[in-house]
C-alpha cells in the first residue's frame, strides 16, 4: 500500500505544481483540477496518516536515546501505543478506498446499470419512432458516468403518436446480468417513463428510477395477490410495471438460457399497433440471433 | 390423480375434437402419501405429433378464444387482457413444439400458406391435450404456469402444479435482501444454515442457495433447509432442487414452520419465507388464477393476514444465531409497520437493524433484521 500512497502524493504535487503554470490550457487545467479534487480526499488521509507516522518515529527514536531513563520510557511507551492506535485509523480509511471495494462498487454497479438500462430504453423509442416515420427530437439527456442515461427527455411528432406511446407510461424493469458487474450476479433495475401529451406532439421523459422517485403510484396489491406471467406485474391503466428478463427470462433454450420468445414477439410488432410489450434491446437480439445461430 | 371430464367440453366444437377426451386431469390430492411431481411441458419427449393443418386449426381456434377475451377478466378482477393471453399462447406453442422448429413453425401458422399442409409435427403432448388445457386457461383462469407447468422466475424455470404457490415476481428481492444485506453485512453468515419456511416450490431455497455458494466465503459446508406443511409442495421442491443439482446443499422437510427444525435451533446463519399473508376476508375477491386455483394454504393468513408473520416473528428470536439475518414477505406497509411496532414493543433489544422495503411498485413488501 504504501506504494500506491507514494504514488499518489506524486501524482497530487505534479498535478498542484501543473495548475500553478501560466502556460495550462483552459481545458488541461480543468481536468488537472478535476483529477486533483478527486485525490483530495486521499490527500487529507495521507497526510493525516504521515503525521501520525512522524510522531511514532519521533517517540521510538526518543525511546531509543535514552533507554536509562524509566520515566521517560514509560512516558514514551505509552504515547507510542496511543499513537500506533490513531495511525489506524487513516491506515485503514485509505486501505478501504484504494481496494475494489463492494459497498462503493455495488451501490455504483447498480447506478450505472439503471441508466445504462435508461439509456437502451430511450434507443428503444428513437428506432421505433424511426420506424413509424415520426420524428424524434432528443430534448435532453443527463448522462451518467460510464455514459448511461441517468435522465432523458425527447419530442416526439407524427401521426398517432400518442395513441400508440400512452401505454409505455409507468416503470419498466429490468433483470440481466450487467455489464458492470464482474461477479457475473443477476440485478434488477427500473426505469420510469412518462408520456406526455403536447398538441400533436409527445414528451418521451426517462428518469433512473434506482434512486426511487415516487412519482409512481401503484395500482394493485401485487405480491400473492396477483397471478402475473412473465414477472410483468400489472397496475391498472397507464400505472403499469413491464419487465423484461434477459438474458434469462421465458428461457426455451435452456443450454443457451436466452429469451427466445421475444424475438417472435418483437418480429410481430412489426404490424401490431399496440406498441411493445416485450421490447427487447437491438444488442440482445444480436446477441441472440448469434447464439442461436451456432447452436 | 383424479381424472375430471370438464363442463366447458362439449361434441363436435370442431372437426378434431368430436369427443370430449378425459384427458386432462387436475390433481387436487392432497393427502397421497406419494405425490409424483409432473413434468413441465417444455421437458417432456416430443413423442406426439399432428400435421401442420391440424396444429393451424388448432392454433386459429385458441388466438380467437384469448381474443374474444378482451378486458372482460382485467374489469372483472385484474386478470389478463387479449395481448397477454395471446403472449401466453405462444409461450405454450413454444413449450409444445421443440425448439429448432418453432422460428419456422411459428410464421407458417400465422401466413394462409397453404403448402405442405401435411407435414408432420413433433409435440410434446397430445394435441387433443392442448384444447384442453387452453380451453381451462380461458374459461376457467386456470393459471398459465399450471398449463405448462413451469413458471420462470429469477434466472430459474421451476417446476410448479396445482397445490404449489406460483412464485411472485417481488419475491425475487428476498434473495437480493440476502446478497446486499445480509452478506454485505456479515459475510461469513454465507458459510451457515439457512431456512426457506414455506417454501412451495422451493423457489427462494434454490434462490438462496445458489447466491451463498456463489458468494466469496461461501461453498464451505453452507445448507439450505426448505420447509413446507403440504406433501404436494416437497414433492416438487424436492424435484426442483434436484434438477439443479442441490441435492447436496437444500434439503427439504416436511412440517409446520420450524418444527422440523429443532435440530438446528439457535444455530441459523438466516430465515427467510415468503408466507401467507392475505386476511381470510379478501381471499373470495382475489383474481381467479390465484382464488380458484392456487393453494389457500399458501396465501390464507388469518383474520388480518398476520397470523403466521407473527409466529414467524417468534420463532426467529430463538432459532437465529446471534447475528443471524431474517427477510420476510408481507402484505404491504400496515403489516410491516405492525411487525416492526411488534418487534419494537414485544421483542426489545432482541434484534438490531429492523428494515423495512419496499417492491418496485413502492409498497413495502419486506421486514428484515438481525438478531441481536
Amino acid at each position: 500500500m504504501e506504494q500506491r500512497l507514494v504514488a499518489i502524493e506524486h501524482r497530487s504535487a505534479f498535478l498542484e505544481n501543473f495548475i500553478n503554470q501560466p502556460e495550462a490550457s483552459p481545458t488541461e487545467y480543468s481536468k488537472a483540477n478535476k483529477e486533483l479534487r478527486k485525490l483530495r480526499d486521499s490527500m487529507d488521509l495521507i497526510s493525516e496518516l504521515r503525521t501520525k507516522q512522524k510522531k511514532i518515529d519521533g517517540l521510538r527514536s526518543l525511546m531509543a536515546k535514552c533507554p536509562d531513563d524509566k520515566d521517560m520510557l514509560e512516558m514514551a511507551t505509552e504515547d507510542l501505543h496511543k499513537a500506533l492506535e490513531e495511525e489506524k485509523r487513516p491506515q485503514n480509511l485509505l486501505l478501504k478506498s484504494l481496494l475494489p471495494g463492494d459497498d462503493a462498487d455495488q451501490r455504483d454497479c447498480i447506478l450505472e446499470e439503471a441508466s445504462l438500462f435508461a439509456m437502451d430504453v430511450f434507443k428503444m423509442y428513437e428506432r421505433y419512432s424511426h420506424k413509424k416515420g415520426w420524428r424524434f427530437e432528443v430534448v435532453d439527456i443527463a448522462e451518467s458516468d460510464l455514459k448511461g442515461y441517468k435522465e432523458a427527455s425527447a419530442a416526439i411528432s407524427g401521426s398517432g403518436v400518442y395513441g400508440k406511446l400512452k401505454f409505455e407510461s409507468g416503470i419498466h424493469r429490468v433483470q440481466r446480468v450487467p455489464v458492470t458487474d464482474k461477479s457475473g450476479r443477476i440485478h434488477s433495475s427500473a426505469v420510469s417513463v412518462a408520456i406526455l401529451p403536447q398538441a400533436d406532439e409527445v414528451d418521451v421523459r426517462l428518469r433512473n428510477e434506482d434512486l426511487r422517485i415516487d412519482t409512481y403510484r401503484s395500482g394493485g396489491s401485487g405480491g400473492q395477490h396477483a397471478n402475473t406471467t412473465n414477472s410483468a406485474v400489472h397496475g391498472d391503466g397507464s400505472e403499469r410495471i413491464q419487465t423484461y428478463n434477459f438474458p434469462q427470462g421465458r428461457v426455451t433454450d435452456h443450454r443457451v438460457g436466452i429469451t427466445y420468445h421475444a424475438i417472435d414477439d418483437v418480429m410481430q410488432r412489426e404490424n401490431s399497433d399496440v406498441f411493445v410489450d416485450a421490447l427487447l434491446l437491438q444488442q440482445e437480439m444480436d446477441a441472440i440471433a448469434t447464439f442461436s445461430s451456432a447452436q | 390423480m383424479l381424472k375430471l371430464r370438464l363442463p366447458g367440453l362439449s361434441r363436435g366444437v370442431c372437426a378434431n375434437f368430436r369427443i370430449p377426451n378425459p384427458c386432462c386431469y387436475s390433481n387436487s390430492v392432497s393427502s397421497s402419501i406419494d405425490v409424483k411431481p409432473k413434468v413441465p411441458l417444455y421437458l417432456r419427449p416430443p413423442s406426439f405429433s399432428a400435421s401442420l393443418s391440424e396444429l393451424s386449426m388448432w392454433h386459429k381456434w385458441a388466438k380467437n378464444l384469448a381474443s374474444s377475451v378482451g378486458s372482460t377478466f382485467v374489469n372483472l378482477d385484474n386478470g389478463p387482457d387479449s395481448t397477454l393471453l395471446h403472449r401466453e399462447l405462444n409461450w405454450l406453442l413454444q413449450d409444445l413444439i421443440e425448439l429448432q422448429h418453432h422460428s419456422e413453425i411459428l410464421p407458417r401458422l400465422e401466413s394462409s400458406n397453404n403448402e405442405n399442409l401435411d407435414v408432420r409435427v413433433a409435440l410434446r403432448a397430445p394435441l387433443e391435450e392442448i384444447y384442453c388445457v387452453w380451453r381451462q386457461r380461458i374459461e376457467e383462469r386456470r393459471p398459465f404456469q399450471y398449463v405448462v407447468g413451469c413458471e420462470h422466475w429469477r434466472d430459474l424455470v421451476l417446476s410448479v402444479q396445482e397445490g404449489v404457490l406460483i412464485p411472485r415476481p417481488e419475491t425475487e428481492m428476498i434473495i437480493e435482501l440476502v446478497e446486499d444485506v445480509a452478506l454485505n453485512n456479515s459475510p461469513e453468515l454465507a458459510q451457515g444454515f439457512w431456512a426457506d419456511l414455506g417454501t412451495g416450490s422451493g423457489a427462494i431455497a434454490i434462490a438462496a442457495a445458489r447466491a451463498l455458494r456463489s458468494h466469496v466465503n461461501g461453498d464451505a459446508g453452507c445448507r439450505v433447509i426448505a420447509t413446507d406443511l403440504s406433501p404436494v409442495a416437497v414433492a416438487v421442491a424436492t424435484s426442483n432442487v434436484q434438477r439443479y443439482g442441490l441435492q447436496d446443499v437444500v434439503e427439504v422437510r416436511k412440517g409446520s414452520w420450524f418444527e422440523p427444525l429443532k435440530d438446528v435451533k439457535g444455530e441459523l446463519s438466516g430465515v427467510l419465507s415468503n408466507p401467507p399473508y392475505i386476511p381470510s376476508d379478501d381471499i373470495s375477491g382475489l383474481q381467479a388464477e390465484v382464488g380458484r386455483h392456487e393453494p389457500t394454504l399458501a396465501l390464507d393468513g388469518g383474520a388480518s393476514g398476520i397470523n403466521d408473520l407473527l409466529q414467524l416473528i417468534d420463532g426467529v428470536a430463538s432459532m437465529l444465531k446471534p447475528g443471524g439475518f431474517f427477510a420476510f414477505e408481507t402484505n404491504g406497509g400496515k403489516q410491516c409497520k405492525f411487525l416492526v411496532d411488534y418487534i419494537q414493543n414485544e421483542k426489545p433489544g432482541r434484534f438490531r437493524d429492523i428494515n423495512i422495503v419496499s417492491d418496485f411498485a413502492g409498497i413495502q413488501r419486506f421486514v428484515m433484521g438481525f438478531r441481536l
